[in-house]
């Protein structure tokens, strides 16, 4: 690593304050690893544009795209632009903001195990420190799959690319893509890797449900309002629904999804993320370490599957023929790059629970699924019914417990259902629903998951990454029951396309009284 | 998420009373009747009450115009006032509602009730104006064209349930107004908010930006000079200036400088000279055209309007070297400034900072 004088505190540009963009990094250069893939166009370069025309970037920010194809830096700006033009939040592309925009996209071609190709990416960065002011901050963005981060890692270690924090010189930071690991051993292998060249407070591993405004919206939700928390417990909640349904099939991911599923795909992280945050406990302080503290703490108090039953509170499925929307949907097992008698799950569903003074025995239902009947990501707090029936005697009176629902997506908001009296003569009740939509009461479209996050790390801020200790915690929780289905010969239950999932899920929930809310 | 926007005034406008319990009676009625008859799901949506006072046929026509295209992304209760001293003494008043398609073929309604006052009977009008607020909602009062600074009594009668007093600087015909601006901001709990300050915004980000990169921070305290050029039509009226005299106060508010009655100022090394210039021009009046900060050095930061590629280009010579900066021009129409305004939750601090300032500074544009 390299050492550079240490550097002093700059204060903030009171210019910046009151303005809606107050916090705005340094110009670095960011070097996206796998600039010609799939993410990059879709996702990456339509975010760092919609920052652009935010005015959310500095100027002399730089983006280098490193990667196998030969492309000029012309040829990769074009392919950008048509991305852009497709995929940017803020279309049409505004030329003004895009030539100046461009101006600092560069691409270097290579190979990832390839040192001289290093060599010329570092000389072009170090070009970029001298014409466009980024000063050896750098941000490299392993948009690879995981196999390639020990030897990029490797690499940038042994060119110097990397700067070691302690030394107090201009930042290097490195943000990986989900999956971290395919299971506890191989997420510590890839934990090992990363440190090696690595301090963990500069990796930034990305899990882009924490950059929607939604799941943000979660802390808010409960921090900021003092109605929620005092409620928020086993004393008052009977139990808590989570549910990311997806209408969509494996489309052209079947090959990955033959060694994923969707535990190690949604389960693992993105759900186990929203539980943490439903779950938590009040962190000292809105900054990365304590709230991620209190998410670990949550995962360290999942429930352990137990020894010899890990299935009991599970359930794995896997879509047959049927249809979604009204179109034809073919079975999983038909789909392009899967096993004709793969036993993959594409839908789990499991009961859990969080052991803790706040959560004991209050169930957990959660479940994920591909080709649901539509795309939704819903959790739903179900509070203990009203303690004493004081209209049971009443015909016509039937109280419903209360329902907090927050819709992550799509249509964002959060609505809670009570009872009221149906105007008449009689007693009569009726459950009505008091909505807040993001849509309505802020009618502008919430920026992208990515912006948020490839900002944060410019800024710094890792608190919306999810830190080693709980990618390590979440598998080591995950990893029997998925030991279990490996090894049971039986296989996923069966549900058509197009269904809620197999009919053992509703069973999981049905069998202690309850029912999966319909999102 | 709005896919289409639909005016539904007439079709759901009927006249009433001015009696604020008639009024009310009747928007409920009006809300059964089109619930009946809308095919969707209609919600009905507030999340302001905003009072839009004006003084003319013309501009009560345009601020209801104004505040029915904005309630599709700020839902609100409008009332709209219509105060004509003299005019004949009566009151009368009608209601309608604005509705917005939203995602999913729904529809949200906000309602509008209109005031319309003449002679003595406009004194009528802040006590009608309290009576129909929703409660537990915030009140931003909308000033529509100059204020009436001989009439502050009417003014602050008006303001006394607000939440926020909305105007537009442009129209400032005197000094004076942005001190009575000022002073409602020191005597009462009505947060100022200023559209002219909205406009700035895109000046102020692309100053901001300049100053940005460490090796810049530092030459914050060396600025020397700040001359800004205010487009004009060619006459002397105050509120052509009010934007470029708003940015220079911004800068010596936000730098610590300081501003003595006679509009001198001090910056850490001593005096710092601000100059702001008229230049005549067809179009965009009153808008800031053109802004240089020169440092100790002799070097100088400097700001210009690309119109045709509607940005602002930000340049810096001398010792820093750093690439040329765009801002994106920020839409400057009547019913963007007043979304902005609405969906800020909070009065802007920094407005609050800047306003005394530029009252002070306002001797170098009206002298």
């Amino acid at each position: 690593m390299s050492v550079a004088a240490p550097a002093q505190a700059l204060a903030p540009n009171p210019l910046r304050e009151g303005l809606e963009q107050e916090r705005v990094p340094d110009a670095s250069c960011l070097v996206i690893f796998g600039a010609s893939g799939d993410l990059t166009g879709r996702k990456l370069l339509p975010a760092l544009y919609s920052l652009a025309h935010d005015g959310l970037l500095p100027a002399g920010q730089t983006i280098v795209g490193f990667a196998r194809p030969d492309y000029s830096d012309d040829a990769f700006r074009m392919a950008m632009r048509e991305a852009c033009d497709k995929f940017a939040r803020t279309r049409p592309v505004d030329d003004a903001v895009w030539e100046n925009f461009a101006k600092g996209l560069f691409y270097v071609q290579g190979d990832f195990g390839d040192a001289q190709a290093y060599a010329r990416l570092n000389q072009k960065l170090q070009e970029c420190d001298r014409t466009r002011g980024t000063s050896g901050r750098r941000i490299y963005y392993l948009a690879v799959p995981p196999q390639f981060f020990p030897v990029i890692s490797e690499l940038l270690g042994a060119e110097k690319m990397v700067t070691d924090p302690e030394s107090g010189g201009p930042f290097t930071r490195v943000i990986i893509e989900k999956p971290f690991g395919h299971d506890l051993q191989s997420a510590k292998e890839l934990n090992r890797v990363a440190v090696t060249t690595f301090r963990e407070r500069q990796v930034f591993r990305i899990d882009h449900y924490l950059g929607k405004e939604t799941v943000q919206n979660l802390l808010v939700l409960r921090f900021a309002n003092g109605i929620f928390e005092p409620f928020w417990n086993r004393q008052y909640i009977d139990h808590v629904q989570f549910t990311v349904a997806e209408s969509i099939g494996v489309e052209k991911r079947g090959g990955y999804y033959e060694s994923a599923g969707v535990s190690r795909d949604i389960i693992q992280n993105h759900m186990l993320q929203l539980v943490s945050l439903i779950a938590m406990e009040p962190p000292v302080a809105f900054e990365a370490d304590p709230v991620r503290d209190e998410k670990v703490k949550v995962l360290r108090a999942l429930r352990e599957f137990p020894k010899g039953h890990e299935q009991e509170n599970a359930v794995r499925g896997q879509y047959s023929d049927g249809s979604v929307l009204g179109e034809k949907a073919i079975a999983y097992r038909k789909e392009p790059n899967v096993s004709p008698d793969s036993n993959v799950e594409t839908y789990a569903a499991m009961k859990i629970y969080v052991d803790n003074w706040r959560w004991a025995d209050v169930p957990f239902y959660i479940r994920s699924g591909k080709r649901l009947p539509k795309r939704v990501t819903d959790i739903s707090i179900h509070f203990r019914p009203a303690p004493y029936p004081l209209w049971k005697k009443v015909r016509g009176v039937q109280t419903m417990p209360n329902v907090l629902a927050i819709r992550i997506q799509p249509d964002e908001g959060i609505s809670l259902k009570f009872d009221s009296k149906v105007p008449g003569p009689s007693v009569r009740t009726a459950p009505v629903t008091m909505e807040f939509r993001y849509a309505t009461s802020f009618g502008a479209e919430p920026p992208e998951a990515y912006e948020r996050l490839l900002l944060e790390t410019m800024l710094g801020d890792s608190t919306l990454f999810a830190r080693r200790d709980e990618v390590e915690t979440a598998w080591a929780w995950l990893d029997p029951l998925l030991a279990a289905w490996a090894s049971d010969a039986r296989g996923p239950d069966l549900y058509p396309a197009g269904s809620w999932g197999p009919e053992s899920a509703d069973v999981l929930i049905e069998r202690d009284g309850r029912k999966w809310r319909r999102p | 998420m709005e896919t289409a926007v639909t005016s539904a005034l007439d079709p759901l406008r009927s006249d009433v009373a001015v009696d604020p319990n008639a009024i009310e009676k009747n928007l409920a009625e009006l809300w059964r009747a089109s619930k009946e008859v809308a095919d969707e799901a209609l919600t009905r949506a507030a999340l302001w009450n905003v009072v839009a006072h004006t003084c003319s046929q013309a501009t009560h026509t345009q601020a209801s115009e104004v505040l029915g295209r904005a309630s599709a992304t700020v839902p609100q209760r409008t009332i709209v006032v219509r105060s004509e001293p003299a005019a004949p003494p009566q009151i009368e008043s009608w209601i309608g509602a604005n509705c917005h398609l939203v995602g999913g073929g729904k529809q949200v309604c906000s309602e509008e009730i209109a005031i319309v006052a003449g002679g003595d009977r406009i004194h009528r009008v802040p006590p009608l104006v309290n009576a129909l607020l929703i409660p537990d909602m915030p009140v931003a009062v909308w000033w529509v064209g100059d204020l009436p600074n001989e009439h502050e009594e009417y003014v602050l009668a008006l303001l006394e349930p607000a939440d926020r007093l909305i105007v537009d600087s442009v129209n400032f015909d005197s000094p004076a107004d942005l001190m009575l601006v000022d002073r409602v901001s020191a005597k009462t709990t009505t947060t100022p908010a200023d559209l002219n300050w909205v406009r700035l915004e895109e000046w102020r980000q692309a100053t901001a930006s300049i100053f940005d990169p460490p090796d810049m921070r530092s030459r914050l305290e060396t600025i020397r000079r700040v001359r800004v050029v205010a487009g004009t039509s060619g006459s002397d009226y105050f509120g052509e200036s009010v934007e470029a005299l708003l940015y220079s106060a911004w800068m010596s508010a936000q730098l610590g400088h300081h501003v003595d009655a006679q509009a001198k100022v001090e910056g850490p090394r001593g005096v710092i000279d601000y100059v702001i210039e008229r230049r005549r021009q067809e179009k965009s009046v009153g808008d800031i055209a053109f802004v240089e900060i020169r440092f100790d050095d002799g070097s100088c930061a400097s700001i210009s309007r690309d119109r045709e590629k509607g940005v602002l280009v930000s340049t810096v010579d001398g010792v820093v070297s750093m690439p040329d900066a765009v801002t994106r021009a920020i839409a400057a129409n009547l019913d963007e400034l007043i979304v902005r305004q609405l969906k800020r939750a909070r009065g802007d601090q920094v407005l609050l900072k800047v306003l005394p300032v530029a009252s002070r500074l306002a001797r170098r544009v009206a002298g």
